[in-house]
């Protein structure tokens, strides 16, 4: 730092018997604290029972410190985001050097786990992220008790993201940016237990839950994901929660004139299915995004 | 002149968004100029207005648009990216007609700017100084467009990432000539490096056929590819003090500046270059941490 002190970013590192070494990463945004308390109750259960691991569990719980300690999603002083800036250079200023050390962290690693929260703007279910062609990954997210695993097609900025580096890396995400919730946090920690389990990592035995109460997910792609966007410009008011049930035409919210309150558009569900993110922050534009909602029936193919 | 409204958005507690396109003449050749994608770089809004009124007394054998200010919102409250949900419209494109805001504008300005050749024009962060630059391919007819603009440094080089996710990119992505063009810092105006810029943009309208004004042609100090080019970065963070300016020539060996302690002042780095050259890039905001760009030097033409 320009002041001479230090910013120090925390790998806690948990070995045990010969195994697979897996890494688990979060808070690449500052924003999503939720990430950062799932590797601390991780790391808090691997420390107690490090004499029963297989393998070594790799923790980095927070990779952006300067941006946690703000409450903001991007790395300060030129705003950048530190999850456009993978693979990273190491001869580049810091966030590129972040991104440079952290890929190359990772490199060896048998398995990939990215903890993040949602944007802050939305709510959002527990939810595992994969790239479409990782069915590897797919698997295993079927056992990070999550609502939804979503096989995603990567999007023009997908080459320089985190997610990116690794094949077949798991992203876990859920609840509300910069805000802590309980329920998800404790879901998304069983899931990286249940995964480390599974991975042969942690043995049953030590598991804090049964395994029968893991989540069994719907695996969806990008075609059974319906984004809902304002027509409108004005304030949203949402009606229903995250993960409720809807069919198609139910409404879901309206919005609002700004100044005036007048009700200027009625939000309805696309397909009937389940809500997989609801937006909180109110203001909208014309085609903002208002919520995402999943297919939950299999459709039959013709 | 037609001052045309090209896209509108309304917005909550506020007028609607509404992009304008000022356009001149009729015909070909057409040139489309776009300037305010970040609403904090001020130096080309000012250009297109200079332009814009050199345009107004002339006789065009062709199409000219102008669209001076993208991001009005960000203009409004001297941010760069678009300030709802903090999105960077240069990001957005080649948009889409039904996505979000920004996708929504994005579109829209490719739409508006349907000519054989474009140009974006940017200013540097608001921490860093650039000189007046063209940014163009390594071939191709961008080149010699970018040649008769006359500023002080075309700079051939090959696409970066953030260029093609960009305007510029969705612009070669349909082939036609496009350029980048760059000077000065964000978040001030610079009244000098606005009038390079809209001489620029005058002699490159009279290069295509549109004008026939009688320019002096405009005194080009860098043509450089990467390699002419050489970066110096910060190894210690501190207080930066510059020794040279943007513009300036340097020796080989010249102090361009030193970084400090901020408490005490003592010296930990002096900065050096390493070879002969034009000062073309000058970090201007003191405060550095390790690895920053703090000059770049360009081997003269
Ligand atoms: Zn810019």
């Amino acid at each position: 730092m320009p002041t001479g002190d230090a910013v120090h970013i925390v790998r806690r590192r948990f070995v045990g018997a010969p195994g697979p070494r897996v890494a688990i990463v979060a808070g690449i945004r500052g924003d999503t604290p939720e990430g950062v308390r799932v590797a601390h109750k991780v790391a808090s259960l691997l420390e107690q029972h490090h004499d029963a691991l297989r393998g070594t569990v790799d923790i980095y719980p927070c990779v952006n410190p300067l941006a946690a300690h703000r409450g903001e999603r991007y790395w300060p002083f030129f705003s950048q985001d530190l999850n456009r800036c993978f693979p990273g250079r190491l001869e580049g200023h810091a966030p590129d050097r972040v991104a440079y050390t952290l890929t190359e962290e990772v490199r060896d690693a048998a398995q990939v786990i990215e903890l993040r929260g949602a944007n802050p703007a939305f709510s959002e279910a527990p939810q595992a992220h994969v790239r479409a062609r990782d069915t590897q990954a797919a698997d295993l997210a079927r056992h990070a008790n999550v609502n939804v695993v979503w096989a995603r097609q990567p999007g023009p900025a997908a080459g320089s993201t985190f997610a990116w580096q690794h094949p077949n890396t798991l992203v876990l995400e859920g609840g509300t940016g910069n805000r802590l919730q309980p329920k998800v946090g404790v879901a998304l920690t069983e899931g990286v237990l249940n995964v480390l389990n599974v991975l042969g990592v942690l043995p049953d035995a030590i598991l804090p839950f049964h395994w029968a109460t893991i989540t069994r997910p719907l695996m969806v792609g990008d075609d059974r994901v319906h984004r809902v966007r304002a027509v409108a410009g004005g304030l949203f008011l949402p009606s229903r929660g995250v993960w409720d049930e809807v069919e198609a035409g139910d409404v879901i919210g309206e919005i609002i004139e700004a100044t005036a309150g007048e009700p200027i558009e009625t939000i309805r569900a696309p397909a009937s299915g389940r809500i997989l993110a609801m937006r909180e922050q109110p203001v909208v534009l014309p085609g903002s995004m208002l919520a995402r909602v999943v297919v939950t029936a299999t459709q039959e193919s013709a | 002149m037609r001052d045309r409204v090209v896209y509108q958005l309304s917005a909550p507690y506020r007028e609607p968004y509404t992009l304008r396109a000022l356009e001149f003449g009729s015909g070909g050749p057409t040139v489309a100029i776009v300037a305010g994608l970040h609403g904090n770089e001020l130096n080309g809004v000012h250009a297109l207005n200079l332009v814009a009124s050199a345009l107004r007394m002339a006789r065009l054998n062709g199409t000219v648009t102008l669209i001076p200010v993208v991001n009005t919102f960000g203009l409004d409250q001297g941010t760069k990216r678009w300030p709802i949900d903090d999105n960077d419209i240069n990001q957005a494109f080649p948009g889409d007609p039904q996505g979000s805001a920004v996708q929504r504008i994005a579109f829209a300005l490719l739409e508006a700017t349907q000519a054989e050749v474009c140009v974006d024009v940017h200013s540097g962060s608001p921490l860093v100084d650039e000189i007046c630059q063209a940014r163009v391919p390594l071939t191709g007819r961008e080149v010699g467009l970018a040649r008769a603009m006359g500023l002080p440094m075309v700079w051939r080089r090959e696409g970066d990432r953030l260029e093609a996710t960009g305007l510029v990119g969705a612009w070669r992505e349909r082939g036609v000539a496009a350029l980048h063009v760059v000077g000065g810092r964000g978040a001030t105006l610079d009244l000098a490096r606005s009038r390079q810029i809209a001489d620029g943009l005058l002699r490159l309208l009279t290069e295509v056929g549109v004008l026939r004004f009688g320019m002096e042609p405009g005194k080009i100090l860098v043509d450089a590819t990467r390699r002419g080019v050489a970066y110096h970065y910060s190894s210690f963070g501190g207080f930066w003090v510059p020794e040279v300016a943007v513009g300036d020539r340097v020796a080989a060996g010249h102090l361009l500046g030193t970084i400090n302690e901020v408490v005490g002042g003592s010296l930990v780095e002096e900065v050096r270059a390493d070879r002969a050259g034009v000062v073309v890039t000058m970090r201007s905001y003191p405060v550095v941490h390790a690895r920053e760009l703090l000059v770049r030097v360009a081997e003269p033409t």
